[in-house]
């Protein structure tokens, strides 16, 4: 058994990985109560499911409409104001601009939003608020900073320090350096950025919707509630339109903000 | 007496002022419409800080007081961790059937990329409501969902790493006589172990995240104690769960940087 | 008139980078400053406009009023004022690369309008007809409306010399302005500046002691933080020898020796 052997050796890095692994995995396995055999099972039962909710309920289609527009609405708006907020904090944390104090607060917050799930953000903010569209707004704008705030502070720190210096010796302040030197040299990065997050956010606006954030989410989880499963596959469809939709439309709009940029 | 055309300031400030007042409008008209005062944030601050006072301080002896507490911590934790693993198995495996350079049989390449891209647009929000359904709320519903939308969302991606290896390796191996799989296992493998690898690793710390939004779903999990103090108005408790979630996060990204760079090596995290 | 008195500045650890420079440029003066690597000529260039400030030492630099101010003691407010009317050249090209070359000179008169004006694209068509002139001057009125970023390093020290005109200098300062460009664009950038001198003192560091020869009307040479010479631009064979070394490979020395502890 040659061969064996010669495998075995060629291999052995890669035992002790395996092993830990297939050894969490058993444990994870048990805590979820997940098999193997029970995972195939699962799976399938979803599936038939997925047929059982065949044919869609046509009927529901109009109903759909507008609470999926608000849902892109509230995408929008969360897209928009969040972004606003976004170029706030990415220039009070790049290095370049703001002082080394506010620099790091502020980068600490960046970082603390970042790692706090929207939706959680959202029933903290339907705790104060309310349910309503409002709540669901404002969290996908909190939302935009983690991302938005870090990716753009990262860009202005990247920004050529002499050019900025050039202006500070013609006398500019720090507002007309941002509006004349920063923003222009950001803006082709803001703005795919800003596109890249709206289609996170028009996901996320389902996901809230079912919350309580209004939209089309609302009525997809509305109607698994009341068994209406025919008319729920409607607004899966309509979802998923809603989303391939906004991807094409910004990915469409991305490729032309490269080329543009391409010319520096 | 100028030379050339330019753009004269006074012109250029009018297009300016046009389009600023344009999108106003615009977000002006979308926030009318969703009743949505931007400024009410601030002017009713107040429920916030009324909230912010019932939250503070965190009540973290109901993690003593509740032993359900920890063992739901560990149940995001395994749910996020066994939903990359099979999600991640069964991507690889859909991401082989739908690659052009491993793949001979058109159809099927074809049908792999329809169920892939299905996968992708399926919001989660339909998969944790269908599985809660199917199989009930619990865990095993919300490791279900990701094992889907792990596959929907690294899926495409495997497929097309595969595609972009180098194929000189293989015409190589190829010419001497080797079989498909072969070609698979000594040429494509090694060329994409590193990015799957890294991929994966990225995978388990967007989960994390998703697994604690699906136990709001009836996932089951941390998400679940969250939403349930959350609903007995129990905030005190709700900002002790806030802080370990943030730390569960924070420490799942940084194992992950870790690892990755750990396997990987510094140079090649890309 | 500008007018450097015993200008000192050390490192933490005490090595001397500037040892008591002093020097006076007049008006009609096209003033070259030479000197080896690492010898303190740019560190001497930064102070001369406040972007560094000395540890001992006088800049007296006369505005338009001909009042003097030490432009290493006031304020931020009046420092701001003062570098209003300090027209900059960079080594390299360091604008805005996204603007247009018109709104790249029009940048220069920043510092002379307000903040609140900067925000709504504060510039006047009178302005712009005067940017489009300078650049005319520069012989490069054609490509006014061209982003920065595309065209060639030439054409882009030429837009900072327009800047430079365009803020009605009584002072000009050039960091290096030829290093970056083949011989025959320098050769035309040195022609551009040395009009310049006829309304305002020139001081310029430069690499090249032939170009100097040819278009300053005076050199200063400094070494080790000291001015070792200054007189006459046609420096004689030993004088050379005294400020490079024994090798005279001028052409290919590099400026890159100053701490980046006092660039930041």
């Amino acid at each position: 058994m040659k061969w064996l052997e010669f495998s075995f050796k060629r291999y052995r890095k890669w035992l002790l990985p395996l092993l830990i692994l297939a050894a969490v995995t058993e444990g994870a396995a048990i805590v979820c109560g997940a098999t193997f055999g029970k995972l195939e099972e699962g799976l399938f039962k979803g599936i038939s499911f997925l047929g059982f909710m065949f044919p869609p309920d046509w009927s529901a289609f109009a109903e759909m409409v507008q609470p999926a527009f608000q849902s892109i609405i509230i995408a929008f708006l969360g897209t928009v104001f969040g972004t606003l907020l976004s170029v706030i904090f990415a220039l009070l944390a790049a290095a370049n601009i703001s002082n080394p104090w506010v620099r790091n607060i502020t980068r600490l917050l960046i970082g603390l939003e970042r790692s706090i799930p929207e939706i959680v953000i959202l029933l903290l903010l339907i705790a104060a608020f309310g349910l309503g569209s409002m709540p669901g707004i404002i969290a996908l704008s909190l939302g935009c900073i983690g991302m938005l705030g870090k990716l753009l502070a990262d860009t202005i720190e990247e920004l050529d320090p002499i050019m900025m210096e050039s202006m500070e010796s013609v006398g500019a302040n720090k507002m007309q350096i941002i509006v004349f030197g920063v923003l222009p040299q950001i803006m082709p990065n803001l703005i795919s950025y800003a596109l890249f997050r709206f289609e996170i956010n028009i996901r996320l606006s389902v996901i809230l919707g079912a919350v309580g954030a209004g939209g089309v989410g609302y009525e997809l989880d509305y109607s698994f509630g009341m068994l209406q499963y025919h008319r729920a596959f409607t607004a899966l469809l309509v979802i998923i339109v809603m989303i391939f939709g906004t991807e094409r439309l910004s990915y469409i709009l991305r490729g032309k903000i490269k080329m543009e940029g391409a010319l520096k | 007496m100028n030379t050339v055309e330019i753009t004269l300031p006074s012109k250029k400030y009018k297009r300016r002022m046009t389009i600023f007042s344009v999108s106003a409008l615009v977000v002006a008209v979308a926030c009318i419409y969703m009743n949505f005062n931007p400024l009410g944030f601030f002017t009713e601050f107040h429920f916030v800080r009324d909230l912010l006072g019932e939250m503070f301080m965190p009540n973290y002896r109901m993690l003593a007081d509740n032993p359900s507490i920890a063992y739901s911590i560990l149940q995001t934790l395994s749910m996020a961790f066994l939903g990359t693993v099979y999600g991640g198995i069964i991507a690889v495996i859909l991401a082989f059937l739908a690659a052009l350079n491993t793949m001979p049989y058109r159809v099927v390449r074809v049908l792999t990329s329809i169920t892939l891209s299905l996968l992708r647009v399926i919001p989660v929000l339909v998969v944790i409501l269908i599985f809660v359904i199917a199989v009930g709320p619990g865990v095993f519903a919300g490791m279900l969902t990701l094992v889907i939308t792990t596959i929907g969302t690294f899926g495409k991606l495997f497929a097309e790493i595969i595609e972009n290896t180098e194929n000189p390796p293989g015409e190589a191996i190829y010419s001497v006589g080797a079989s498909r799989l072969q070609v698979i296992r000594f040429s494509i493998i090694p060329q994409i172990l590193p990015s799957l690898i890294a991929n994966l690793l990225y995978a388990f710390d967007v989960n994390i995240r998703t697994a604690i939004g699906l136990g709001i779903f009836g996932g089951g999990g941390i998400g679940f104690q969250l939403q349930m103090a959350k609903s007995v108005l129990h905030y005190k408790d709700v900002t002790a769960l806030i802080s370990i979630i943030i730390v569960l996060v924070i420490l799942a990204e940084k194992l992950s940087d870790f690892l990755r760079r750990k396997i990987l090596g510094d140079g090649k995290l890309r | 008139m500008i007018e450097v008195k015993n200008l000192t500045k050390s490192l933490p650890n005490g090595r001397m980078l500037l040892d008591g420079i002093s020097f006076k440029v007049k008006k009609g003066e096209f003033v070259g400053i030479l000197g080896p690597s690492g010898a303190g000529k740019t560190l001497t260039l930064r102070c001369l406009n406040g972007l560094l400030k000395p540890d001992k030492g006088e800049v007296i630099i006369q505005d338009e009023n001909g009042k003097g101010h030490d432009i290493c003691k006031i304020n931020k407010r009046e420092l701001r004022r003062v570098r209003q009317r300090i027209g900059v050249i960079f080594q390299g090209y360091h604008l805005v690369k996204r603007l247009s070359a018109l709104e790249n000179v029009m940048i220069g008169r920043l510092g002379q309008i307000s903040t609140a004006r900067s925000l709504f694209y504060g510039f006047t068509d009178g302005e712009a007809a005067e940017a489009l002139l300078a650049l005319e001057k520069v012989k490069i009125g054609h490509l006014a409306e061209i982003k920065t970023g595309n065209l060639s390093g030439g054409e882009m020290q030429r837009v900072a010399i327009a800047r430079a005109i365009f803020q009605l200098p009584t002072l000009l300062i050039a960091d290096e302005p030829i290093s970056n460009l083949d011989p025959s664009n320098a050769k035309i950038i040195m022609k551009m500046i040395k009009p310049l001198s006829a309304t305002m003192p020139v001081v310029g560091v430069f690499h090249q002691p032939e170009m100097t020869a040819k278009y300053c009307t005076r050199v200063i040479a400094i070494k080790d933080g000291k001015v070792i010479y200054d007189g006459d631009p046609k420096l004689s064979n030993d004088m050379l020898v005294e400020i490079y070394g024994e090798e005279l490979s001028l052409i290919e020395q590099q400026e890159h020796a100053v701490p980046a502890m006092l660039i930041n």
